[in-house]
């Protein structure tokens, strides 16, 4: 038998071949199914719990209350909010409380500042400053409200150095500065954590050159540290712009209920009042709405301002 | 960025598609408790003092209904009415459910089941009605009485050297009076607290038939209200003037009336509040720290010569049967034996409330709720009461205005016109 004429096909057949085209489909079928997968049960959560009961809540802030329940009623409910003295309250104080941020961020930070320096007593200073960020607001409330009572404490000092009793949470003039310092006072532990954070990246070499040099506390604050920290600043400006916005709830309920004179009202407390005493979800939603509007467009203008930063950096 | 846009846009669409098709609030079937089971939402029955009355109702119940179950749900009372709110919006609500009178009812009677025919046996025996009463239908039975007698400090009173068992009968005389004891014991002539806004709703209601004509505060009851007659605008007036006079304690718009004002006269700082009759800020609670003998309650004194002062007081608080309970009857029967004698006798006992049952003996309370349950034969239901609760939240705004002077009372009675008319 001539060695070529061998029929016994020795070559293998072909079967591999499919056998592997097959594997190879699968193999990007799988791994194009893969991140799908991984990422489903985030998705589904974000959509089921998050979206979609945002879709349902604006959705209803569309229809009635009370006799209308239900019925679809248009734009009626965002025009009621409008004509309605007290969510303009509302809103004007979130206005009010935007202008306050930088306070809000300069406190920590210049406490973190010190701190950082070394001023005597500062580990002790840390702790202590760290400490009401524990409380709850409902006891961060209670407490100022003792404290800035009428015949409270605060008042007593006042009249020791001679001046008159200030109705701390009666005035309505003073009333929202008071919440809101109490709310600075309360949460400004967090912030001064993370610029302790930031002092932690920064060149310390820097600041001893500006000594050196004979700069001035001012001016080595000024010139070195917070050019240093942009970035650590920002974060705090936007969590601190978050927590003013969402989290002063709690110490209105127990501080000032809305009060004196409707002057302490956030949308917040504002939706709650029409949700749970007036009986109005529908328009509770459209405030909900509008108040998440508003989130949204400080949130993207914070985040334009971080990415713009971030780029010069 | 594209896909953004796109799903931006898909976002847009369907919230624009689906606005307004529906509601969260439409709901078919919102049972509480199953067939053999009925829910009752309350406040109260977490407390040790409500114990032996819902002893008492459960045993009624079940002598006529002994297979039921039933299950005291207690929601703590800052959260009720939102809890309450968003129960009856999700179609899951309760049974049977406490309620106060007045406002928090008439806002919800559309979830409601009108009672009348259940509970016409209970109509002789049980007072204050008509604060669970909406459109001439009745939406709850009556548990306790809720009222504002004008209470004062006998000892503050012999202090100052008056007569604690002859209280001043006309305004003028009051407010001498209150001189004096300012002058010779430093107590404050009221304690009120009007944080939050309550502190007027105590006042309007306590001085308004010392003012009022009887025929102007029947009307104002029935729902014909005239904010701006010569009365009403003078029982606002008054409400400042006893503010600039410095007859209040300090700080009022700062004062929570629950329960720093009536610690305040309980302390005797003050010589006077203007309390209530159950729950809380009532007899019970000032004869705790004063002496169950100094407590007093007088008439509220004559402002405007000629009327007769009475005492304010509605149903407090009383359970209503909501609209998709499965058995009515059973319901309205487990309405009825909480309303009971026996269970009502407990409640008064034990927790201090004066009981909607006429028929219980309240002469072992002490002097104090002997002469406010003497009053209540003449009693008339509190004005603001009857106020829808949008005017009642916009009258405590306006009060705080009025203390602080940024609002005159004709402002005042205009606005609040306004907002009743529109409610």
């Amino acid at each position: 038998m001539p060695p070529g004429a061998a029929p016994t096909p020795v070559r293998p057949a072909p079967t591999p071949q499919p056998l592997g085209a097959v594997a190879r489909r699968r193999g990007p079928r799988t791994e194009l199914l893969a991140p799908f997968v991984l990422v489903a049960p985030a998705v589904l959560i974000i959509v089921g719990l998050r979206l979609w009961p945002l879709v349902l809540g604006i959705n209803f802030s569309f229809t009635g209350d009370g006799d209308r329940n239900g019925m679809p009623v248009g734009l009626d409910n965002y025009v009621t909010l409008l004509g309605d003295p007290l969510f303009r309250t509302a809103l004007r104080n979130v206005g009010l409380l935007v202008l306050l941020l930088p306070v809000a961020v300069a406190i920590p930070g210049l406490l973190a500042t010190f701190i950082y320096l070394r001023t005597p007593g500062h580990r002790v200073y840390r702790a202590v400053y760290f400490f009401p960020a524990v409380l709850s607001p409902v006891i961060v409330g209670a407490i100022f409200n003792l404290l800035l009572a009428y015949d409270g404490p605060f008042n007593e000092v006042l009249a020791v150095v001679g001046l008159g009793p200030v109705d701390w949470l009666g005035d309505p003039d003073v009333a929202i500065f008071a919440v809101a310092g109490v709310h600075v006072w309360a949460t400004f532990g967090m912030a001064l954590v993370v610029f302790l954070a930031g002092f932690a990246n920064l060149d310390p070499s820097l600041l001893d050159a500006a000594r050196v040099d004979g700069a001035s506390l001012p001016q080595s604050i000024r010139h070195v540290i917070v050019p240093g920290l942009t970035r650590t600043i920002q974060f705090v400006f936007v969590t601190t712009m978050i927590g003013l916005l969402t989290s002063m709830f709690g110490l209105l309920f127990v501080m000032t209920g809305g009060g004196p004179e409707a002057s302490t009202y956030l949308p917040e407390y504002y939706i709650w009042v029409q949700q749970g005493q007036f009986n109005q979800p529908a328009l509770a939603s459209a405030a909900s709405t509008a108040l998440f509007l508003i989130m949204l467009l400080v949130g993207l203008a914070q985040i334009g301002v971080l990415r713009r930063a971030g780029r010069e950096g | 960025m594209r896909q953004r846009t796109l799903w931006s846009a898909v976002l847009v669409l369907g919230l624009a598609l689906s606005a307004g098709c529906g509601s969260a609030g439409v709901s078919g079937s919102p049972p509480g408790g199953s067939g053999d089971k009925l829910v009752v939402w309350d406040w109260k029955s977490g407390d040790p003092s409500a114990a032996a009355y819902l002893e008492k109702a459960r045993a009624d119940f079940a002598k006529s209904h002994p297979g039921v179950e039933v299950e005291f749900v207690a929601q703590p009372f800052d959260q009720y009415y939102t809890l309450l709110g968003a129960a009856i919006q999700a179609g899951k609500g309760p049974d049977v459910i406490l309620f106060n009178g007045g406002g928090q009812l008439r806002d919800r009677v559309d979830s409601l089941l009108p009672l009348d025919t259940y509970v016409a046996a209970d109509r002789e025996r049980l007072a204050g009605w008509d604060a669970f009463a909406h459109g001439g239908k009745t939406y709850a039975s009556p548990v306790t009485l809720q009222g504002h007698p004008w209470y004062y400090n006998k000892s503050l009173y012999e202090q100052a050297g008056l007569d604690p068992d002859a209280p001043a009968g006309t305004w003028d005389e009051f407010v001498e009076d209150c001189g004096v004891i300012a002058d010779r014991t430093g107590a404050k002539c009221f304690a009120v607290g009007n944080k939050e806004g309550i502190g007027i709703q105590f006042f309007l209601s306590a001085t308004g038939s010392a003012v009022l004509a009887p025929d102007e505060y029947d009307r104002w009851i029935a729902g014909e209200r005239d904010w701006t007659s010569p009365g009403v605008k003078r029982i606002f007036e008054l409400w400042r003037q006893v503010e600039a006079a410095g007859l209040n304690n300090d700080g009022v718009n700062s004062t929570a009336m629950f329960n720093d004002a009536f610690a305040v006269f309980q302390s005797g700082k003050a010589a006077h509040v203007i309390g209530l009759m159950s729950d809380v800020g009532h007899w019970k609670d000032f004869a705790e720290f004063l002496e169950p003998d100094d407590v007093g309650v007088m008439a509220a004194p004559v402002v405007v010569p000629g009327v007769t002062p009475s005492l304010p007081y509605d149903g407090g608080i009383g359970y209503g049967v909501a609209k998709w309970t499965r058995d009515p009857e059973v319901a309205a029967d487990l309405v009825r034996s909480l309303t009971s004698t026996e269970a009502l006798r407990a409640f008064h006992a034990d927790a201090g409330a004066i009981a909607s049952d006429t028929t219980v003996d309240v002469s072992a309370g002490g002097p104090a709720v002997t002469a406010i349950s003497s009053g209540l034969r003449t009693g008339k239901p509190a004005l603001h009461v009857a106020l829808p609760s949008k005017t009642v939240d916009l009258m405590g705004r306006l009060s705080q205005q009025l203390l602080s002077g940024s609002v005159t009372v004709d402002e005042a009675v205009a606005q609040l016109a306004a907002s009743d008319e529109a409610s």
